[in-house]
């Protein structure tokens, strides 16, 4: 059964630790990996205005770390 | 009608059965009917010519129609009836493929298929060419051949 | 039609069909360590794995693997692989781990009782809880022995001994004093069976009220039987949940423990492409990944480190790795005989 990764903008604070947490992002983006944020939409997910969105959730691995990480549970994978 | 059509399945069975040298006892044995009704039936008594005209058109159906149909009518009874009146002789092959699932012989209304070392074996004397294990087999395991056909 | 029912239970699963036999598969999610050993195995693609690092490391209310009753064919084989035993097999209501005809993978973890000194480091190490060591103690009273008596008339009920034995041998039977019976204490007791004759209370009695004497070291160890001082006991080993993953093998100090791995193997990880994330190390059964302890500040040690020793090459580590950065290698597989070419193919083919 193939779990979905979700956001809730309502909870986000916008600290942008699951960007630079999530391993796939690191790999696609040193800037993201060094918490300098990325100016490209390659990444899974980014911060954006001040709220977490979903850039390509199709190359989401589902390896849990951006929910361990989300301090307001605005990010989970269901 | 449908009595009159295992009636003279039935009849056509005990007639081949006898030819195979089977006894009256045995026959009726097998078919689980009274001595005396074989023995009518030989005699050609209690039984239209029509039943036995209709019976012998459906023995020559597709194998696989004539054994749902005789299935559908006796049951577990349709097997003798099938193996005895079936015009064609049939083997089955089982290739290396084959994982032992045993749906084949779950399915096998001729109770044909045994499971030996996680491989089918099929028992060409029951076998009626029905296909009907072929059509369910997961890994395509199954080739059955006709071998002979009176027909 | 023959058709397949199946019941769930929570996160568990049974499937079953019924005509010439009875044929069940039963799941147990938690037993499953997550592999995927039973997807790449099944020959007809019923099983799908989960999104396994999710479920292991965020706890979601999910099961590990799925079987879809309507592909399902029960041929058992995802039940022979398995390598813990998360998946079961029964036909006729007969396990076919007892059947000769299945073929079964080869690995075992014996404790021998002869050998074990019932230190319980197998216990502490063992990384699915699968171990349990019962021991019986010496006992303590067999261990020393001597001679222990308060002059009941010389004590002054002031309990310094009573606080100082080690053993807590000494109990005083405290009161509050009364008219009739002007004293803290009604009585003084020791209990030979604790007391280890160290002469504590008797060097720390205020006023001598305690001859004590210890034989032991007096005279040596001439009154000490050997089966008195020996530490018995049993080991027992869950086999449903154990891996066989060698580390009660490693850590036993006696070589009491003796490992058989089903699968040879090479684990390797790409530090360069590793993220650190964490994924592998939450799900490998046999814990045999771990983030190295920084060696000296301004100094980077490897991201991820694993011990070879304890890994099953299960592939776990492999495929929860979001950058695949995990590469396993099974080059061997022990299996017993089967003689059906379909299920020699299967089993070899989790050979990469």
């Amino acid at each position: 059964m193939e779990m979905e990764l979700k956001v809730n903008q309502d909870n986000c604070l916008g600290c942008g630790v699951c960007v630079v947490a999530c391993p796939v992002n690191a790999s696609i983006s040193n800037e993201v990996a060094g918490g300098h944020g990325s100016k490209t939409t390659e990444t899974i997910m980014m911060v954006e205005n001040g709220f977490i969105k979903l850039f390509s959730p199709e190359k989401c691995t589902k390896c849990g770390t951006c929910q361990l990480f989300c301090p307001t549970d605005a990010i989970w994978l269901e | 009608m449908p009595k009159h059509i295992v009636s003279g399945l039935k009849y056509l069975t005990a007639v081949e059965l006898i030819r195979e040298g089977y006894s009256q006892k045995e026959v009726a044995k097998i078919l689980e009917m009274d001595r005396s009704t074989v023995s009518h039936y030989l005699n050609g008594r209690n039984l239209s010519w029509n039943s036995i005209e209709i019976a012998k058109k459906i023995t020559e159906v597709c194998p696989k129609d004539f054994l749902i149909l005789a299935y559908a009518l006796m049951q577990d009874k349709a097997r003798i009836v099938v193996k005895t009146c079936s015009v064609r002789d049939y083997k089955g092959i089982i290739k290396e493929s084959c994982i032992g699932c045993g749906l084949c012989a779950d399915i096998c209304l001729m109770k044909a298929i045994v499971l030996n070392d996680l491989k089918a074996q099929i028992d060409s004397d029951w076998c009626c060419g029905c296909l009907i294990c072929g059509e369910s087999c997961p890994t395509n395991s199954i080739e059955i051949l006709e071998v002979k056909n009176d027909f | 039609m023959i058709s397949n029912t199946k019941e769930v239970k929570a996160l568990d699963f049974e499937i079953s069909r019924s005509a010439e036999e009875k044929r069940e598969l039963l799941y147990k999610d938690d037993i499953c360590i997550g592999c995927g050993i039973c997807e790449k195995t099944c020959p007809v693609d019923a099983i799908e794995l989960g999104s396994i690092g999710a479920i292991v490391r965020t706890g979601a209310d999910v099961p590990k693997i799925v079987c879809d009753e309507d592909k399902c064919v029960l041929c058992g084989m995802c039940s022979v692989v398995c390598p813990v035993d998360a998946l079961e097999f029964k036909i006729d209501d007969e396990s076919i781990k007892d059947m000769d005809e299945y073929p079964q993978l080869i690995n075992s973890a014996e404790i021998n009782d002869d050998t074990c000194i019932y230190c319980k480091a197998c216990e502490t190490a063992c990384p699915r809880d699968s171990i349990t060591i019962a021991r019986d103690l010496p006992d303590r009273s067999k261990l020393v022995t001597g001679e222990i008596e308060i002059d009941k008339e010389t004590c002054i009920d002031c309990g310094i001994c009573e606080e100082m034995c080690p053993a807590d041998a000494i109990t005083m039977e405290h009161k509050l004093p009364t008219p009739d019976d002007p004293t803290v204490s009604s009585d003084i007791i020791v209990d030979k069976d604790k007391c280890v004759y160290c002469l504590i209370c008797k060097k720390s009695c205020p006023v001598s009220a305690i001859k004590a004497a210890c034989r032991t070291c007096s005279y040596g160890e001439y009154d000490l039987n050997p089966e008195d001082y020996k530490t018995t006991g049993s080991s027992f080993i869950d086999h449903e949940t154990c891996v066989k993953c060698g580390w009660c093998q490693e850590i036993c100090p006696v070589d009491a423990a003796t490992v058989v791995k089903t699968f040879d193997g090479e684990l390797s990880i790409d530090q360069d492409t590793c993220q650190a994330c964490g994924a592998c190390v939450d799900i490998c059964p046999c814990n045999v990944l771990s983030f190295p302890e920084s060696i000296k500040a301004g100094k980077r040690p490897e991201k991820v480190m694993s011990d070879e020793n304890y890994c099953i090459y299960c592939g776990a580590c492999e495929s929860v790795c979001p950058v695949k950065a995990i590469d396993v290698k099974r080059t061997g597989i022990k299996h017993t005989p089967t003689k059906s070419k379909s299920w020699e193919k299967q089993i070899e083919s989790l050979k990469t």
